[in-house]
């Protein structure tokens, strides 16, 4: 009797199981076309973006090329150990840290500051002017800039020969050739062809406050200032904190190409950085295991970062990106 | 204009003042570093190394543009930057065109599944060198594949593309879904000619990046046979070998002596700069529309 029973309600759930298995077959026979599509974005985001995650793996082990991975001895977490106990280490760590928070301070201020001064010009077409201007550096690359920096600052460019001639300086700084001016330099140029594009991100935001928020404002007599001060500052709070959040997960990503074309041999103390570390060894010197590692580490911190700073916006602003 | 909300003060027409004259000079600042190389470019080497050149060329001459021309694989460069550029945006646009508008049907079931898997390729990546090693293992080494196969699909431009394509009314691709269109043509014949806008954003953000773009050219194309513009103005830069080959071909020529590595430099650097500043007036009323669709996506 019981057995018959528990026939019956397996023959009830397959015929379910059967049921759901056609439902399935059915959407995926009308999606055909879209899976057909999809399958080409998913293969390539599988191979192009997860076979390199997985590739992580490679830290672990003592891999070379043309051996095989499972060939390969497993050393566990030495490359990570090893690279803290580098003399390299720290000078790289204090480098990357001070670059990026240069950008983080300096050069997170300044675009808001260029839209807020872009914003109280009055004329339509001259703020239009201003404004395709101050982005036009973002479109040209950093050869190009490097290329410009090397020609403007140089020991017979434009800078020194105005600031001989002013009589500030005896002879030709050697700004690209000393160590003390990198970070400045770094900074500078970053600044120069980022803040224009950076702008434009507060400038929308600035658009889309509450025209009805001025007229009250106007009505309680606040000025420009007060103006700028109660109305758009808060306005575009959102933006400033969701860009302040990208900014911290990024803090170990200090940028690689300016490092590789303004640094030299005699600046290395205070350009070399992760991103610029892990090219030498990794590609340059064929170090696979032990780059994969300091780059893994790098990645983990900042997607680390990334998540608290977010959960500390969410907790005390209200604001979140994810 | 709020302006007009505010009464017009004598401190507000004092910093009116400041103000102008704080954007005429950050103007300045933000041109005067191109057109410096610019007078650079067209002024005699040996000229220019004497300093004091400010605002215009004062020997003017060609030469430096002749020799980049003559001697140099320049033309070849160039055609290799330009085919990057067409072929690298043209596949894009179509695919991660194509990407956005499967994530944007919504009966489509794999729809989240496919966003999910692409937006956290935005926070995470496996780095250089496994990025490095799987080119190497695909056997792309070398080849003007790696310029567009790589970023063939954006995460970044499915965001901006699909942004756009919620706001379209379901009805339109629906209707051709019952007049028997299939999914391929109801992107291409009725989707896409209706996102120009974003597209046109989209395909200047990825031709900028095309033709500016070096480190990957230095990292997967080392044997020179691809190299592009970039990478030749890269080699004249910081290449001391290549410096002192050109120093070696100015010799043996008369007419050549009188450039410097600097003056050819900057007519490298006009070459390499020139397509950007002349395209710049048209292409630049479509990226604000791109970069605004991003900011509220993000």
């Amino acid at each position: 009797m019981q057995e018959i029973q528990t026939k019956a309600a397996s023959t009830k759930q397959n015929t379910e199981l059967l049921d759901r298995l056609r439902k399935i077959r059915k959407r995926l026979y009308r999606e055909r076309e879209l899976w057909f599509i999809n399958s080409f974005a998913l293969a390539w985001v599988i191979i192009f973006a997860y076979v390199p995650m997985y590739g992580i793996i490679y830290s672990f082990f003592d891999y070379f090329p043309g051996k095989k991975l499972s060939e390969s001895e497993f050393v566990g977490l030495k490359y990570y150990i090893e690279f803290f106990t580098l003399p390299d280490a720290w000078l790289i760590i204090r480098n990357t840290l001070v670059i990026s928070g240069l950008g983080l301070t300096i050069g997170f201020v300044s675009p808001i500051l260029l839209a807020l001064f872009i914003n109280e010009i009055k004329s339509f077409k001259f703020k239009r002017l201003i404004q395709t201007i101050s982005y036009l550096p973002h479109f040209v690359s950093w050869i190009v800039v490097a290329s410009i920096i090397f020609t403007m600052l140089g020991s017979e460019g434009i800078v020194n020969d105005v600031l001989m001639k002013a009589g500030l300086i005896n002879q030709p700084l050697s700004i690209l050739g000393e160590g003390k001016y990198f970070w400045g330099l770094l900074t500078t140029s970053n600044i120069w062809k980022g803040v224009g594009w950076a702008s434009i991100i507060y400038l929308a935001a600035i658009a889309g406050i509450d025209q009805e928020l001025y007229q009250a404002g106007a009505v309680d007599g606040l000025g420009r200032f007060g103006m700028a001060w109660h109305i758009t500052l808060p306005g575009i709070r959102p933006t400033v904190i969701l860009l302040f959040i990208l900014g911290i997960g990024s803090l170990l990503n200090a940028g690689f190409e300016q490092q590789l074309l303004l640094g030299t041999p005699m600046t290395r103390e205070y350009h070399e950085v992760i991103d610029t570390y892990v090219y030498r060894y990794g590609i340059q010197l064929g170090r696979y295991s032990f780059a994969t590692a300091v780059g893994f580490m790098s990645a983990i911190i900042g997607l680390a970062l990334v998540l608290i700073t977010n959960k500390l916006s969410k907790k005390l602003t209200d604001y979140s990106i994810i | 204009m709020r302006a007009s909300y505010v009464k017009n003060s004598t401190s507000g027409r004092i910093f009116d003042v400041f103000n102008v004259l704080f954007m005429v000079i950050l103007a300045f600042v933000m041109v005067y570093p191109f057109w410096n190389q610019l007078i650079v470019s067209f002024n005699d080497g040996v000229d220019t190394a004497r300093g004091g050149l400010y605002f215009w060329p004062r020997e003017f001459t060609l030469d430096n543009y002749h020799y980049m021309f003559e001697k140099s694989n320049l033309a070849k460069g160039a055609l290799i930057s330009i085919l990057r550029v067409v072929v690298g945006t043209v596949t894009t646009l179509f695919f991660s065109g194509l990407l956005a508008y499967v994530t944007t049907v919504k009966w489509f079931s794999g729809r989240r599944f496919t966003r999910f898997l692409f937006l956290i390729t935005l926070y995470f990546s496996g780095g250089l060198v496994p990025t490095y090693l799987l080119i190497n293992k695909l056997n792309l080494m070398d080849t003007f594949t790696v310029y567009w196969l790589p970023s063939l699909f954006s995460a970044y431009y499915m965001l901006l593309i699909s942004s756009y394509m919620y706001n379209l009314p379901d009805a339109l691709a629906e209707s051709a879904r019952i007049d028997g269109c299939n999914e391929l043509m109801i992107y291409m014949k009725i989707i896409a000619p209706l996102c120009i806008p974003v597209f046109a954003a989209v395909a200047v953000f990825s031709a900028v990046s095309h033709w500016n773009s070096w480190f990957d050219v230095i990292l997967y194309n080392s044997s020179g046979k691809w190299d592009t513009l970039q990478v030749y103005l890269r080699k004249i830069l910081l290449d001391v070998e290549q410096v002192g080959k050109l120093a070696d071909e100015q010799k043996q020529m008369a007419e050549m002596r009188k450039l410097t590595p600097q003056s050819i430099r900057a007519a490298t650097t006009m070459i390499v700069t020139l397509p950007i500043m002349l395209s710049y007036p048209f292409f630049q009323r479509y990226f604000m529309s791109g970069i605004t669709i991003g900011a509220v996506k993000e």
